[in-house]
């Protein structure tokens, strides 16, 4: 017990899961930043050349609902490394609220890409149809 | 990295707020605007949970996505079609 001690003594884990944690959630944050800077950019832009259909929107929404989710995977890993030490209950107690919070946002998230994934295609493969239909007679 | 990250969800924050603009005066419609605003916030409530948050900053960003959450399903509800 005393060899296990000295090995890897209780601190150094604590210190060393701490970095990592440290790591893991600059990295979620780094993401999500430069999804919210990237999707500025492009609202920006789609104003510079136009106001175009709805569906620009939705597309830039659905890239910038990606980086939120890849971010919150990486927020959530860092919760996992975050069990590894918790000293306090209180600590516990507000894991579990951070986890909770950004495992139903992951949940929501996913799903929303999903049906506005499905919209996306649905509006285009209306489009195709519309184009290839011949006229109709007036 | 707390006051970073603050400042990084500022950031977000006031970027929401002029893209929910842009969208508004090219879409003139309310709903599109709203939703992107709505995104952008939830980023910034992403952000202001990362580091070391308390509970009244946990308190917050829950319900920030809880009124986002709720926000959207009404826009969902009442849109025709």
């Amino acid at each position: 017990m005393d060899t296990t001690a000295e090995l890897l003594p209780e601190s150094a884990l604590r210190e060393a899961v701490d970095l990592l944690v440290r790591l893991v959630e600059a990295a979620g944050a780094l993401i999500i930043f430069v999804g919210a800077v990237w999707a500025f950019g492009r609202f920006l832009l789609t104003m510079v050349r136009g106001a175009g259909p709805d569906r620009r929107f939705n597309r830039i929404r659905l890239t910038l609902g990606r980086f939120l989710a890849l971010g919150l995977e990486f927020q959530l890993a860092g919760d996992v490394l975050r069990t590894a030490v918790a000293p306090s209950f209180t600590e516990i107690g507000q894991l579990a609220a951070i986890a909770a919070i950004r495992t139903a946002l992951n949940f929501f998230l996913s799903r929303e890409i999903a049906a506005e994934r499905a919209e996306i295609e649905r509006e285009r493969r209306k489009e195709t149809d519309g184009s290839r239909a011949p006229a109709e007679p007036v | 990295m707390t006051t970073v990250l603050d400042l990084a969800a500022l950031a977000t924050t006031a970027f929401g707020l002029v893209a929910a603009a842009v969208v508004l005066a090219s879409a003139r419609r309310l709903v599109p605007a709203l939703a992107v605003l709505l995104d952008f916030l939830t980023a910034a409530g992403l952000l202001r949970l990362a580091g070391d948050p308390d509970w009244s900053t946990i308190a917050a960003a829950a319900a920030v996505i809880a009124v986002r959450k709720l926000v959207t399903a009404g826009l969902r509800a009442s849109q025709p079609g």
